[in-house]
């Protein structure tokens, strides 16, 4: 139980890695719904691989994540390219997002944050994004999530037990996949308008809408 | 049938210590709660839900299980897993708002390094009472009008524990060397394996013998008491090419010089020195932290700024205060105990506590609370630096 530090500065490499660079693309993917002078949340925005990317867009974008450390990160990458004026950083958990107004936000987005929320967290997370978005507001999600297959669930375990283990190396966090994530966005009151699924199908890019009054 | 469940979860769980066992985040139900039933809160540490669970029973309560990432309470909250936001998450996502009339949450004393009780009061309206540091003692604190005892607030380091440590510091030993001798030397496997555990028994079970004439005070490099002789870094490994050249030596004297001999034996001699030397370096609720510079740094109580809150005594794991609530001061007769956990400069109200350095510079307690033991023992470089972070 000596595991004591946090290791934000290794986060970033590691993810690379352990996405083997897929993650760029499926960020770039979300990313192109974002338009200049929207107004953007970026929930559990960590070294703010998403958060950047909205701001490059012209988007004004408010990051927000329970470690510091990883935000520090995020706001020396903004000043490094330039986008510190377009963007925000707040060191506040989904539990948090109470002390935002409501319709507030064109898009909420969040990426790699759902499975390491546990699922109380994750129908709290939702149905306080539908509240501060404004209707027709965009939620984007890429998230790990669990195989419908049986056949693919055990391939995904069979890869995952040893990235699982280089991840806890790396990151000291441990992620678990989410499962029903569309069902419970459609619970929480969203319109899916797409799911995307990579081919193990254990990745997952959703796009949902609030619906207009 | 239960108590055989949790005598073997205990079991595998105390061999298996070194790792986080997570379990599931929310809330529990123990018995049949209604709407004035006390609230507990703990870490998500499988074995601690498992011992709190068997410690309310009886108790018409509930339990929360806050996502510490599957450490225990004292190692989570110190050094930065269990946090404010883990424990707000569960008070607003588990539905226990609406489950209970009053908001008092009882969390366990050794999370007060981590949790910030006015933080928690402001963001969700809920209370924190500071409970017992063991679960076993969860029972007479009821018992008691939720109030402690000074036995209910003193961390102790019992031969129970001692032991328990021994075998979390044996087990993963003894695997790995058995994993590598097993392949080119397997008839050493059983005399290596006794020294496997045997060293970290004599180590931990007398400790208390030794611990005295250890000395973390000193101002040495990485000096320990809890790596027993030495840190690991350069000194194991002079150490380990003192006896290498010591067997290179003899067995050139003798006339027995071989290869295999030597590089067996050179493993053993690592694997000794390796658990003599390594780890057991951290921060503890009992002894000071040997490696780290937060031993140089000392307790400060401004009295001018002291209101007699009471909360230093509450969460102080050594016992160093006492609160006079007549006279409205707070005292330290026990300040040499201290182990800088900083759990008092965290829960301080008034900031009265603080720490300062051996030079004299003061590290504010908003330092203190951002970082915990994050900085693994670098708060006195934050604290020079006065890393104002521009967020």
């Amino acid at each position: 139980m000596k595991v004591l530090e946090s290791a934000p500065d290794r986060y970033d490499r590691g993810i690379r890695i352990l996405t083997f660079g897929k993650l760029d693309k499926s960020y770039d993917r979300l990313a192109s719904h974002i338009k200049s002078g929207h107004k953007v949340l970026d929930i559990g925005c960590g070294t703010g691989a998403l958060t950047l990317r909205a701001a490059q867009k012209g988007a004004n974008v408010k990051g927000i994540d329970v470690n510091l450390r990883m935000l520090e990160i995020a706001q020396k990458r903004a000043r490094e390219m330039h986008v510190a004026e377009n963007v925000e950083f707040c060191e506040k958990g989904v539990a948090e997002l109470d002390g935002e107004g409501s319709e507030n936000y064109d898009i909420v987005m969040s990426g790699l944050c759902f499975s390491e929320l546990s699922e109380y967290e994750v129908i709290y997370a939702l149905e306080e994004i539908k509240r501060i978005l404004r209707p027709r507001g965009i939620l984007l999600i890429a998230d790990e999530v669990r195989p419908k297959s049986l056949s693919k669930r055990v391939f995904h375990w069979l890869i995952r037990l040893p990235l699982g283990i280089i991840t806890y190396i790396l990151t000291q966090t441990a992620t678990h996949p989410v499962e029903n994530l569309p069902e419970m966005t459609e619970k929480a009151g969203f319109v899916i308008e797409s799911v995307r699924l990579n081919r193990m199908e254990d990745f997952m890019e959703l796009i949902g809408t609030k619906p207009g009054e | 049938m239960k108590l055989l469940n949790y005598v073997a979860v205990n079991t595998i769980e105390t061999l298996l210590r070194v790792i986080p066992i997570p379990c599931k985040v929310g809330m529990l139900t123990i018995g049949n709660p209604g709407r004035s039933s006390p609230v507990f809160l703990t870490c998500n540490y499988h074995l601690t839900v498992k011992r709190v669970k068997r410690a309310l029973r009886g108790i018409d309560c509930y339990l929360l299980v806050a996502n510490s990432k599957g450490h225990n309470v004292w190692c989570g909250a110190t050094g930065g897993h269990f946090t404010n936001h883990d424990v707000i998450s569960v008070l607003k996502t588990s539905g226990v708002n609406g489950l209970v009339d009053h908001r008092s949450v009882i969390l366990p004393q050794l999370a007060a390094t981590g949790i910030e009780s006015d933080h928690i009061r402001k963001r969700t309206g809920w209370k924190i009472i500071w409970g017992p540091v063991y679960a076993r003692d969860i029972q007479a604190f009821i018992k008691n009008d939720f109030k402690k005892t000074i036995e209910m607030r003193v961390v102790t380091f019992p031969l129970a524990s001692r032991i328990e440590m021994a075998i979390m510091w044996a087990f993963p030993f003894s695997i790995i060397a058995s994993l590598i001798t097993i392949c080119f030397w397997p008839e050493v496997l059983l005399p290596l394996n006794v020294l496997i555990w045997g060293l970290p028994f004599l180590i931990f079970v007398f400790f208390p013998l030794y611990a005295k004439w250890l000395n973390p005070e000193k101002k040495g490099v990485n000096f320990s008491k809890y790596t027993v002789i030495f840190d690991f870094g350069r000194t194991p490994l002079i150490l380990w090419g003192l006896a290498m050249s010591c067997l290179l030596g003899f067995s050139v004297l003798t006339n027995s010089f071989a290869w295999p001999s030597i590089l067996r034996w050179g493993f053993i001699f690592l694997v000794v020195i390796l658990i003599v030397s390594l780890d057991l370096m951290g921060s503890t609720p009992t002894y000071k932290s040997g490696l780290h510079e937060d031993r140089f740094l000392k307790v400060v109580l401004d009295e001018r700024k002291c209101r007699a809150a009471g909360f230093c005594e509450q969460v102080c794991p050594r016992n160093c205060y006492e609160v006079d609530g007549s006279r409205h001061t707070a005292t330290m007769p026990g300040a040499k105990k201290c182990v800088q956990c900083g759990a008092c400069v965290v829960q301080c109200p008034f900031d009265a506590v603080y720490f300062m350095g051996p030079d004299g510079e003061i590290l504010p307690p908003a330092t203190v609370r951002r970082f915990k033991l994050n900085l693994l023992g670098k708060r006195l470089k934050a604290a020079e630096k006065n890393t104002g972070l521009s967020l």
